[in-house]
């Protein structure tokens, strides 16, 4: 009984090694631009001049400004919200977009339901720098892994995702590995 | 950050510090930095609902730690440092609101990969708690002394 949650990750665990991606691209919502780089750098109050100053980027070998290497994974991410689309349903405050989250993890139907989950490791490596006017992708989506663990915050799986971030030419700008704990809280929180 | 000056290769010995940069979070500034990534999941700026998935509080996202790392290494390596890979990224607790992060380092290893000055700097981050996200590394180029004009910045 105590390890039928562990069960339920089976068939996952089985399925390591796979690409669940099907050939589908899933592209970022928008080109890499001047206001998103400069919404990025602000919280981190990150004053790199190859992040805004076409001049200094040009004079270090880049084609123009180019985008923080650590943006990379969120110039990916897709749109919340699309004309003719409702999303916000609700006023409970709580309440989360009635949308495909973008940023929820690899979606397959071999895992069992979760409510949580958050990133724990990242492995990347940076292959070609992003301009502005570049649009990236996520390409693949190959398990590595898949780990069931009870953890303080729940029980649940680690799993490891391989992916390409790719640009508008189809060229990989950078190789990533993410694992994430997708789980359930334990019932007491 | 004066960006005018920057490092060389020849320069570096292993063991020598990457100093440390602080990042104080407040609420105001983890809604920035889901607003900056996109990531908004609500486990990032809502206490409650944080609580809720068994974290102590809302906390940092990973897009924001890794532009910690970035911000810290970059104000090492200077601009014509190129940062090539990130490795041992690993969340061990929360960073969460109420806390300031550290990021900091040292030089781990330094090698030459054909004309190119190679740096492995091992990186961290620090809360009150402890070591918070690595130790991992983050792989550079750095120009050398020798190749006029220094080495070639884009990857």
């Amino acid at each position: 009984m105590d390890d039928d949650w562990k069960q339920a990750w089976q068939p996952l665990v089985e399925a390591v090694g796979q690409d669940f991606s099907e050939g589908k691209r899933y592209w970022g919502a928008d080109c890499v631009e001047k206001g998103g780089i400069r919404r990025f750098l602000e919280p981190l109050e990150f004053d790199c001049p190859l992040h805004y100053d076409d001049a200094i980027a040009r004079r270090h070998g880049y084609g123009g400004v180019i985008a923080p290497f650590s943006s990379y994974l969120s110039l990916t991410i897709p749109a919340i919200w699309r004309p003719g689309k409702s999303v916000f349903t609700s006023a409970e405050p709580h309440a989360q977009p009635e949308s495909d989250n973008p940023i929820a993890g690899i979606g397959t139907k071999l895992a069992p339901p979760t409510s949580g989950y958050f990133a724990t490791d990242l492995e990347i490596e940076y292959l070609k720098p992003v301009l502005l006017g570049d649009r990236l992708c996520r390409a693949g989506r190959k398990l590595l892994s898949c780990e069931p663990k009870e953890t303080k915050v729940g029980c649940g799986a680690f799993t490891c995702w391989e992916t390409e971030i790719r640009n508008q030419d189809d060229e990989i700008v950078a190789l990533l590995r993410l694992t994430v704990f997708s789980y359930n809280p334990h019932p007491e929180q | 950050m004066d960006w005018s000056k920057q490092r060389y290769w020849d320069d570096i010995e292993v063991g020598d510090e990457v100093p440390p940069v602080s990042f104080p979070l407040s609420i105001y500034r983890m809604v920035m930095a889901a607003g900056g990534n996109r990531d908004f999941n609500s486990i990032h700026h809502n206490s409650e609902y944080a609580r809720r998935t068994g974290a102590p509080d809302m906390y940092a996202n990973n897009t924001f730690l890794q532009g910690m790392w970035e911000r810290t290494v970059r104000e090492y390596i200077g601009l014509a440092g190129v940062i090539r890979k990130v490795a041992g990224f690993r969340m061990k607790i929360f960073n969460t609101v109420g806390e300031t992060v550290v990021a900091r380092g040292r030089v781990k290893r330094r090698w030459l990969e054909g004309t190119a000055g190679m740096l492995e700097l091992e990186i961290w981050c620090e809360t009150s708690k402890g070591v918070s996200v690595g130790p991992g590394t983050v792989t550079v180029t750095l120009p050398r002394r020798e190749a006029p004009g220094g080495a070639r910045a884009a990857c």
